[in-house]
């Protein structure tokens, strides 16, 4: 077995009896990155240093006999969103060029305290603005399975990363779609938890009351891993659930096939997505059905609806989020203008990039006086609804079955003219944003170009576990995320 | 013409809260070496979010309650969006649609004035302009702040004064507030314009006051500036109109800041980095049980012992004052017992700043039953020097030897020293009987100061029949 093959509990294990060190296991991702980045362009920042002080740590750690923690020599690709204390992190966006934060985010720090190996800071579109990473501020990654195709986004880069196995976890943000999509375009697996489940501080805010960090993998079980460490209470974060957290790996195995209800909402399997994808998600129902699951058709909003709630209460929300970039305390800025307001016009209007701007614009629009009520307030009300009918739909089956996207991975630079486009490619994830819920993305087939084919596995509020199980035996009963990109 | 003044009062007190409105930092931040109280949160760095102070929620309801409101069972912070350098998030985290507390009153001198809101918000940080440059000092950005915005139903510089002195009252009272104009934790924009027989001028928004004085003369200025420009200009009030003036407290003039007021847009949504508070009715009785007898209450009661109203009112002006009155009272309902206590606590106390740790009501009493024997002048000395030392005042007394003598018989015979000592006096005396003060006076001098004045004089009269 290669290095890169290995699991999260294949390298703790092996740390633990000595078959390999931190170090080395570090040094060889490392020479992976820099053989294999350049093509790719996943990471923003490769941190070479800070992973072999944190790996020479643990190997000292280890040799006195210390208790390691659960991620030990993991190594990690954070989404340069998240805040990290020790490496520059720049959101995807010129505003914050080399960028040093003042501390870390609450994930970051918790995946470290558990000994993972921070091997660098991933591309992303912009503060998560996109769902290619052609809005990002740097460059554009590339589809380990086809280089002249997007990854998808926002964490494309770190999508790409684990498909790439320039890592073994990697850390994302789901605003709309950005964890699952990139994951279904590149073959990783990935979740989008419940609101609230994982602590949103020190992650550079998109739209506060939609965005969910989460993990990357390679597997589900090596997800239910992270997810561990990642979800729970931070008092730091208001809107955190003071729910405790239930033992994924525990109950990972306990899923009673027989009888399980899956769904597959009619308003996902339409003439407007691929054919390809439509039947591999149905095939993968089918797979269910075989072992004694029943499959319901069932109805949920229509997703439009769903999306145009969304192009609202978010652009909303990011135009207050993006204020604080003003260049007055932090990132990047002007020198010499006449006057306090010319500063923030010059400022903001060389640092940010388009898609921010065009966000900033909307959501200024949006809640200005006279038009509040039209759409914000609206758009709120809808919100509740979509968030009723889909825990509605999800009493009477266990889970819904969805493709993650319409399509595979498009051209790099085919849709980057038309944001419409662009936004509508998030409209199988959006809705799952709207309500709140968890959706488990896993690798479920290729089309006819070899273009992998993601399956969405949503539940009700925090019932990740159950999304774990089902992911899990799914990857028992199949080989897709086994299969890895010729690079 | 018929002139009235329309003014409301939108009051700004900060809350003493030992940590800010939304993290951690300590909230202090006067004469604090500028931006040390700082952290992600209240700096506005990427990724910080704010996690509610409940502290101050209560504090807000409380004081809510003592202004008579509805305290809103359930709450949501709002963003106020704006740029400015002090402002890190480009938005300040306030309410609008649902505050605490609405609909309260005050009543000065028998005039309700209405309160629309007290709501919870966070202060900005500071600017300091030197020459071309802008110094930013973040230690008061998150300070946690309830603004009370008034109804404009205040009608004159005087009754605005006064409810500005009330409202720093209360909240001295509650314990929630230093209240103190000139140090700018509490704060009072006035918005005036005036009512000219049908008429209605501009509505002016005065900010940049920063004394209780400075309230009466701004308004004042106002008033007299308005009513001028009016009869040359006839301009109404209109939706647009409204301009923000600034006090110059200098020169005692108003000086426009900014026109068009009313086209400021601030873009407010729910906040949602923080769920909607909720407390539950069970909760809201708990705050209510912890406000203390309020100031009105206090007046009635000492008006009651057959105080003064002045004595009353200035007894009851600050909490730690009337608690140390109430002390030494011990539940008596001796009228005389409490006028003596008020004239020692509003004459000899006050000026020196009492601490009620040190006050021992024992002694009080002790001086009260012996003030027969006392000069008003040394029960005054005394109870200074017991509070300084904590010594008993009686103690004190016979150690200086002021206790007045009242043995007639060792009175008589210094009195009769003193009329032998000056037969002009008497001859005076026999003229005049109003001239007994200097025969009395040699007698008090005689007697080291000690002898009852009033058996003394007494004695020299019948001596001299």
């Amino acid at each position: 077995m290669e290095i890169k093959d290995l699991t999260i509990n294949d390298i703790r294990l092996g740390l633990k009896n000595k078959k390999f060190t931190a170090v080395g296991i570090t040094q060889e991702y490392l020479a992976r990155i820099k053989k294999v980045d350049p093509q790719i362009n996943a990471f923003i920042t490769v941190a070479e240093e800070q992973a072999l002080a944190a790996a020479k740590n643990l190997d000292n750690k280890i040799s006195k006999g210390e208790e390691i923690g659960k991620l030990a020599g993991v190594p990690l690709a954070v989404k340069d969103l998240y805040l990290t204390q020790d490496i520059q992190t720049t959101a995807g966006s010129q505003m914050l060029k080399d960028y040093l934060p003042q501390y870390s985010s609450t994930i970051y720090s918790k995946l470290l305290a558990q000994d993972a190996i921070p091997v660098g800071k991933t591309n992303t579109d912009c503060y998560g603005f996109g769902v290619s990473t052609e809005n990002s501020g740097y460059f554009i990654t590339k589809n380990p399975w086809d280089l002249t195709r997007v990854p998808g986004g926002s964490s494309g880069g770190s999508a790409a990363a684990i498909a790439a196995d320039m890592a073994v976890i990697a850390t994302g943000t789901d605003t709309g779609s950005s964890i699952r999509q990139p994951s279904a375009f590149c073959s990783a697996t990935g979740l989008k938890a419940t609101y609230g489940r994982n602590s949103r501080y020190g992650i550079t805010a998109m739209a506060s009351s939609f965005d969910c960090p989460g993990p990357f993998a390679k597997n589900v079980f090596d997800l239910a891993i992270v997810e561990s460490v990642m979800a729970g209470k931070d008092p730091q974060d208001a809107t955190t659930s003071p729910l405790p957290v239930p033992d994924y790996l525990n109950e990972i195995n306990n899923l009673n096939l027989k009888g399980l209800k899956i769904g597959l909402p009619k308003q996902y399997f339409t003439e407007n997505t691929q054919k390809e994808v439509v039947d591999a998600v149905k095939q993968a129902a089918a797979t269910f059905a075989k072992l004694g699951a029943n499959i319901i058709e069932v109805s949920v909003p229509d997703p439009n609806i769903a999306l145009a709630t969304y192009y609202i209460i978010i652009p909303s929300e990011i135009s207050a989020n993006m204020a604080r970039y003003d260049g007055i305390r932090f990132g990047q800025s002007v020198s010499g203008t006449k006057d306090l307001f010319n500063y923030y016009l010059e400022t903001r209007g060389k640092f940010m990039e388009p898609e921010m701007k065009r966000r900033i614009i909307i959501g200024t629009y949006v809640l200005s006086a006279g038009y509040y009520d039209a759409y914000y307030l609206k758009a709120a009300k809808v919100r509740t609804v979509v968030k009723e009918a889909y825990q509605q739909v999800l009493k009477g089956v266990d889970v819904l079955f969805a493709p993650v996207a319409p399509t595979t991975a498009w051209k790099i630079g085919e849709k980057v003219q038309d944001p419409i486009q662009m936004y509508l490619a998030d409209i199988y994830t959006i809705s799952v944003n709207v309500a709140g819920i968890p959706s488990l993305a896993v690798p479920c087939g290729f089309d006819n170009q070899g273009l992998p084919i993601g399956l969405q596995i949503i539940g009700n509020f925090f019932e990740e576990s159950k999304l774990f199980a089902i992911g899990h035996k799914f990857q028992q009963l199949t080989d897709y995320h086994l299969q890895r990109p010729n690079i | 013409m018929q002139i009235t003044p329309i003014i409301g009062l939108e009051v700004h007190v900060e809350l003493k809260t030992k940590s800010k409105m939304f993290c951690g930092c300590d909230a202090s931040h006067f004469h604090v070496e500028p931006n040390t109280h700082t952290c992600p949160v209240c700096l506005g760095l990427p990724g910080a979010l704010p996690v509610p102070n409940i502290t101050a929620c209560e504090w807000c309801i409380k004081l809510g309650l003592a202004l008579g409101c509805t305290i809103n069972e359930e709450t949501f912070f709002e963003r106020k969006n704006y740029f400015y350098p002090d402002l890190p998030k480009g938005y300040q985290i306030t309410q609008l649609q649902k505050p605490f507390a609405v609909n309260g009153k005050i009543a000065i001198d028998g005039h309700d004035i209405r309160i629309n809101r007290a709501h919870l918000e966070e202060d900005t940080g500071k600017s300091q302009h030197v020459g071309d440059t802008t110094l930013l000092d973040f230690n008061r950005s998150g300070v946690p702040l309830v603004e009370i915005v008034s109804e404009p139903n205040i009608v004159s510089p005087e009754e605005a004064k006064k409810y500005l002195g009330k409202i720093q009252q209360i909240v001295r009272y509650l314990g929630i507030s230093d209240a103190d104009i000139e140090k700018g934790s509490m704060r009072c924009e006035p918005t005036v314009n005036l009512q000219i027989g049908d008429s209605f001028t501009p509505l002016v928004e005065i900010k940049n006051i920063a004394s209780l004085t400075g309230v009466l003369d701004a308004i004042q200025y106002e008033v007299d500036r308005q009513s001028k420009q009016f009869e040359t200009d006839h301009i109404e009030k209109n939706a647009t109109n409204k301009t923000t003036r600034g006090w110059d407290a200098d020169k005692s003039v108003t000086f426009l800041q900014r026109e068009k007021e009313g086209s400021a847009d601030y873009r407010y949504f729910p906040e949602p980095d923080i769920p909607p508070i909720v407390f539950s009715p069970d909760q809201i009785d708990a705050i209510r049980a912890t406000l203390p007898e309020m100031p009105e209450a206090k007046i009635a009661k000492y008006k009651a012992l057959n105080l003064s109203d002045y004595d009353a009112n200035l007894l009851a002006e600050d909490l730690t004052f009337s608690s140390i009155f109430e002390k030494i009272l011990s539940n008596s309902t001796n009228s005389e017992f409490a006028k003596f206590i008020a004239n020692l606590l509003l004459g000899p106390l006050k000026t020196i700043g009492i601490d009620i740790g040190k006050i021992n009501p024992l002694y009080f009493k002790n001086l009260y039953d012996k003030k027969a024997d006392l000069s008003s002048s040394a029960i005054k000395q005394l109870v200074l020097e017991s509070y300084q030392t904590g010594a008993n005042p009686l103690l004190l007394a016979q150690k200086q030897n002021l206790f007045q003598v009242s043995d007639t018989g060792a009175i008589e015979t210094m009195a009769k020293k003193v009329l032998a000592d000056n037969p002009k006096a008497v001859a005076d005396y026999k003229k005049n009987p109003q001239s007994i003060g200097f025969l009395i006076g040699q007698l008090m001098k005689a007697s080291g100061g000690s002898a009852n004045p009033k058996l003394a004089k007494e004695i020299l009269e019948k001596l001299l029949k």
